[in-house]
């Protein structure tokens, strides 16, 4: 019993990374219909930032998190007014091939100023948790789900309380009427853009203390961000955060197969995304449009 | 004319310049004889070289680049590689084939076709070295490789890859045999194992050499290689309540694993990872949580080899330390990588020959032991004659505590809980 609990907490905290990386990416994707292929290397560029400030200054880790979120926010805006505005009316394939190209740029001038050494945000209090019985929840994870939940929330709290959240509100329900009502479409979609940039950030720093960093360690995050999306419905937040515990769970069990079973783990979790898909494509907690 | 006047070629010549052509015809022989006074010198010798540069394999193919270069210098100081009597410069090719195995085949192709390499070095990885050797066998070139270690590469027939490293099941036998000497024996095994074939081949290593040392493998987890949450994995370690926890995987694994054994309070008398305990990340990214962990190497500087030609083990983590400041300790990536370019040069050398086919004779009938060991390979070309050593990191130092003979230090064992440090 001990042991399946135990489970139930690796798989929720797990989960929360997953909520971190997923946010964002959903946002940009909902709103701009832009599917981010960069945006795992923004991710490791927050964890690069955290790792950074952790081995320069001493900083927690933890704190660093603000400084992640506001560096890729301009990173992000940038990006967007700079770049991926260009192509934002092409064809879905452009945008594909834009943001490809910005991964592997991102990921090659990381590669240039970190080189490909392995990375790790160790804090003093790494590895300790609280302890119930034979069941333990560690620190760093349990704090990063409650950041991954509490971003979360600030970033819905923002789409439905500012007036920026409701212009891109507004922008992602009808993009003409929106301009018609005088939103500034150009800022508002950096804005967009700039916000899931700050998630990737912060998402990064957490990811910085869990695991070791190397430039190309994002890639797996983007894929994963893809299907937690998918998994929780696009267009809220609310339902990115389910579809992001929903796969930590999946992959806790589905890696606690006894044997073997371990390495089906993903082609698990990505099952049951195209049973989503086929089933209930709106997603666990979308709304069909 | 006059009387000094000669007629060569139907053209009038004077003295004067009958003097000046011959001087210059003695220039040119003289130059032609080569610029040092000891010997001629011939062709420039071309290896060829693809490397994961770019990519996932980007940490391990720079040590193995740089073990290459090492050498490069070192020979060519000498004036090259003495083939007949006769010197050949060396230059190593690289290509960057981004951590991928396709690509590292593609590449070593054009090595071959474009660049003319004359000789091949392996890439860093079993998988690029599987494509590598297959290109090398239709070519009928020799490949001399340092980073394949799993054995599928040499159960092919393949009569052209030789490979200097001990294969992939012997990786973690060291750490078995240096259990069996402890007190108190340890008797329970959990194998955590990523799914690429070299990995599983240093877990069946485990799996079929722990019960001959009265061990018993209670616990065998696959897990999906690169994966980097494995929390759950190292829970159902912690379940089985095994006296040592071993993973066969790299890098990026063995510090998923280090970090989650210690989140979930797993504390077992031994964890040993195949690969990841001797490159420096593995401590500059866990701090003191590296202590105590054990890890199967091929080379650390402890050991004590006497060398038949090229440096001893003290010269090579001075030259390394002298071309490669502040990076500490050469680790066995980079000596392996250098001890392939030592097995080729001395085969050459002993071919007498820069023919691919009897290079490879010679290859394939060499025995010499230099500072990295013993360079022989057995019939199906990887060295199964030089034996792993174990480190263990303690107090943030790489120590050599097995095999006895080549051993700094003591096993610090058993490892001690987790709250206890």
């Amino acid at each position: 019993m001990a042991d399946f609990v135990q489970l139930v907490i690796l798989g929720l905290l797990a989960g929360g990374v997953y909520v971190a990386v997923g946010v964002g990416f959903g946002l940009v994707w909902g709103v701009l219909n832009i599917v981010n292929l960069a945006h795992g290397a923004l991710v490791i560029v927050g964890g690069y930032l955290t790792w950074q400030l952790f081995t320069a200054l001493g900083l927690d880790p933890f704190l660093t998190l603000p400084v992640d979120a506001v560096a890729l926010f301009v990173l992000g805006y940038a990006l967007q007014r700079g770049v991926i505005n260009r192509i934002i009316r092409g064809p879905l394939l452009f945008t594909f091939l834009l943001t490809f190209g910005l991964n592997l740029v991102i990921i090659n001038i990381l590669l240039l100023i970190f080189g490909s050494d392995f990375r790790s945000v160790t804090p003093a209090y790494s590895g300790q948790g609280l302890e119930f019985g034979s069941v333990v929840i560690p620190y760093v994870r349990l704090i990063s789900l409650g950041v991954a939940i509490l971003m979360s929330a600030a970033l819905a709290l923002m789409l439905n309380r500012t007036r920026i959240g409701l212009a891109i509100q507004a922008i992602s329900a009808d993009r003409d009427a929106a301009q018609l009502v005088g939103i500034d479409l150009r800022h508002a979609y950096a804005v967009t853009f700039g916000l899931g940039a700050a998630c990737a950030g912060v998402a990064g720093g957490l990811i910085a203390m869990i695991q070791a960093i190397t430039p190309t360690a994002g890639e797996p995050y983007t894929l994963q961000a893809f299907v937690v999306v998918i998994l929780g419905g696009l267009g809220r937040v609310s339902a990115t955060v389910v579809g992001g515990l929903a796969f930590g769970l999946v992959e806790a069990f589905g890696q606690s197969i006894p044997g073997s079973g371990s390495v089906f783990a993903n082609a698990i979790a990505f099952g049951l995304m195209v049973l989503v898909l086929v089933t209930r494509p709106q997603g666990l907690m979308g709304r069909l449009k | 004319m006059t009387k000094q006047d000669h007629l060569i070629g139907g053209k009038v010549m004077t003295m004067r310049t009958l003097a000046l052509l011959a001087v210059a015809a003695v220039a040119a022989a003289a130059v032609a004889c080569g610029g040092t006074s000891s010997g001629t010198t011939g062709s420039t010798i071309t290896l060829g070289a693809p490397l994961g540069l770019t990519g996932s394999l980007a940490k391990e193919s720079l040590l193995t680049q740089q073990g290459y270069n090492l050498w490069q210098d070192w020979i060519n100081s000498q004036g090259g590689i003495v083939v007949n009597g006769v010197k050949h410069l060396v230059t190593i090719k690289y290509y960057d084939d981004t951590s991928s195995a396709n690509q590292s085949a593609v590449l070593m192709q054009k090595l071959i076709t474009g660049d003319k390499a004359n000789f091949l070095l392996g890439p860093y990885g079993s998988a690029a070295t599987a494509t590598d050797a297959a290109i090398a066998e239709q070519n009928e070139i020799p490949m001399v490789e340092a980073n394949g270690a799993a054995q599928s590469i040499f159960n092919q027939g393949y009569k052209y890859t030789f490979g200097v490293l001990s294969p992939a099941n012997k990786y973690l036998q060291g750490v078995i045999d240096m259990a069996a000497t402890l007190n108190p024996k340890p008797t329970t095994i959990a194998m955590l194992s990523a799914d690429d074939n070299f990995s599983l081949e240093v877990a069946d290593g485990v799996n079929t050499y722990a019960a001959t040392k009265g061990m018993k493998v209670i616990l065998y987890k696959k897990y999906k290689n690169g994966a980097t949450n494995l929390s759950a994995e190292v829970q159902a370690a912690k379940a089985a309540n095994a006296d040592i926890v071993l993973n066969s995987g790299h890098l990026q694994e063995a510090i998923a694993i280090n970090k989650a054994a210690k989140e979930q309070k797993v504390n077992a008398k031994i964890f040993a990872y195949s690969v990841g305990p001797s490159t420096p990340d593995f401590i500059t990214a866990l701090g003191k949580d590296a202590d105590y962990v054990y890890g199967g190497s091929q080379w650390t500087p402890q050991v004590k080899y006497t060398p038949a030609f090229y440096l001893t083990v003290a010269e090579y983590v001075a030259a390394y330390k002298a071309k490669y400041p502040g990076l500490g300790d050469p680790d066995y990536h980079v000596a392996e990588s250098t001890a392939a370019c030592l097995a080729l040069q001395r085969a050459i050398e002993n071919a007498g020959s820069l023919d691919p086919k009897k290079v490879r004779d010679a290859l394939a009938a060499l025995d010499v032991t230099v500072f990295f060991g013993q360079l022989k390979f057995d019939s199906r070309g990887i060295n199964i004659y030089k034996p792993m050593v174990v480190e263990q990191i303690q107090a943030g130092v790489h120590h050599t505590v097995f095999p006895a003979d080549v051993a700094d230090a003591q096993a610090k064992y058993p490892t001690p809980a987790w709250d206890q440090r």
